[in-house]
């Protein structure tokens, strides 16, 4: 049956609109847990707050479990699902600059206009920063593209390039889920408590 | 008040969570697989077959063929040795063993052309039909009753019955113009060898004036 719009079940017409509504409700959300603000975003490298790792990591083992679960009751076709291609030093790089600008600035690229969208100040010197890079980026694309298009893997998963079954894949990938929330705690409490 | 029960089991609420992700990606893996069936699902190769699409007729392919339309391909997937024999003009040779052949599968998986099956009968025919549906691939047809048929109808056309409504006379005229088109003679076609007429040295004519009578003079 899914995905419903590869599959026709809804018109590719709604696909925007859709997105706009999930948006919202993704917004919505990151607002109201916390996440437009940079110290409680930054908490994690810090230690004082591991909020992000856990939202996070729940977000992706729930999504994991239900997609899997629904491809094995026919509702889904894991197959049809679109995979990011990988690039991989585009990605390494590009990984370590977004790293660092995360931990420098305290915001990631979503939660970022979440805080615009509230009027952070701190975030809108962010957007400008994030725009700055973009331009900076189009302009001297010729420069970057070999880094950009170079070293292509396809649209491969860890599913592909382990070799394991899914199944084994999410469930280790649910107890390395529960140990990284665990050890999260116990270093949340060593470290001294911020008030902020 | 605070139901006390309620913030005791609260108190739980991260293990009681982690064991649910736990049970859950465990029975993933502990689940019995089964083989997921590839291809279009079953209803809608239900639905391709029971459709009026799926065959075509042997006036359609006499039609199609004679104005040269250039959008089918006649795929004829009998062995080599009967297409060799006979065939239809410009039909491609796939014997139902290599309908998956590599250098041959890019004249049936595609869709810019419609593809038109058959076999002697429509039964290898139909069997082609079926593979191919479930491998989605697209705008295939098979010829109703295959070869045969096309003997029967429109090579060698039945003499329609004096009985019978003007228009089976109609199709029957029609058909034998195809079956013209696809080189068939026909006996009043036949040009009958018209005899040269002897020439001979026409007699020389005299001509008698005849005496005009007289008409009758006078008289008393």
């Amino acid at each position: 049956m899914g995905p419903l719009i590869p599959n026709g079940i809804i018109p590719i017409e709604w696909d925007s609109i859709i997105a706009i509504l999930i948006g919202i409700a993704f917004g919505f959300i990151l607002e109201s847990s916390g996440f437009s603000s940079s110290r409680k975003l930054a908490g994690v490298f810090y230690g004082y707050d591991f909020a992000v790792l856990k939202v996070f990591f729940t977000a992706g083992i729930v999504a994991l479990i239900g997609i899997y679960y629904m491809d094995y009751l026919g509702f889904l076709d894991v197959a049809q699902l679109y995979v990011h291609p990988t690039y991989l030093w585009g990605a390494i790089i590009g990984g370590v600059i977004m790293g660092v600008g995360f931990v420098a600035g305290g915001f990631c690229p979503g939660t970022s206009l979440c805080a615009v969208a509230i009027g952070k100040i701190d975030a809108i010197i962010y957007v400008l920063g994030i725009m700055i890079g973009v331009f900076i980026f189009s302009e001297f694309y010729p420069l970057f593209d070999e880094l950009y298009t170079g070293s292509f893997l396809g649209n491969i998963t860890l599913v592909d390039s382990l070799g394991v079954s899914p199944y084994w894949l999410i469930f280790i990938f649910a107890i390395i889920a529960i140990i990284a929330f665990v050890v999260a705690d116990f270093v949340g409490k060593k470290i001294k408590k911020v008030f902020y | 008040m605070i139901n006390r029960n309620l913030v005791k089991v609260l108190s739980f609420r991260y293990p009681i969570i982690a064991a649910i992700f736990l049970i859950l990606a465990g029975g993933l893996v502990l689940l019995p697989k089964y083989e997921k069936q590839k291809g279009i699902a079953p209803q809608e190769l239900l639905n391709k077959s029971t459709s009026p699409e799926r065959y075509i007729s042997t006036d359609q392919l006499a039609d199609i063929i004679i104005n040269q339309d250039p959008s089918y391909i006649f795929v004829d997937v009998r062995d080599e040795e009967s297409f060799n024999k006979y065939t239809l003009p410009n039909a491609v040779n796939i014997p139902l063993k290599q309908l998956f052949d590599e250098d041959l599968v890019m004249y049936l998986n595609q869709d810019q052309f419609d593809v038109v099956l058959f076999s002697n009968d429509n039964f290898y025919a139909d069997q082609a039909w079926i593979l191919c549906n479930r491998l989605k691939y697209k705008n295939l047809h098979v010829l109703k009753g295959g070869l045969n048929e096309w003997y029967n109808t429109i090579i060698n056309p039945p003499f329609p019955n004096e009985n019978m409504p003007a228009q089976d006379f109609e199709l029957f005229s029609a058909r034998k113009a195809a079956s013209m088109y696809f080189g068939v003679a026909y006996p009043e076609q036949a040009k009958k060898e018209v005899k040269a007429p002897i020439k001979t040295a026409p007699k020389k004519i005299v001509p008698v004036k005849k005496k005009k009578k007289m008409p009758v003079e006078g008289g008393c």
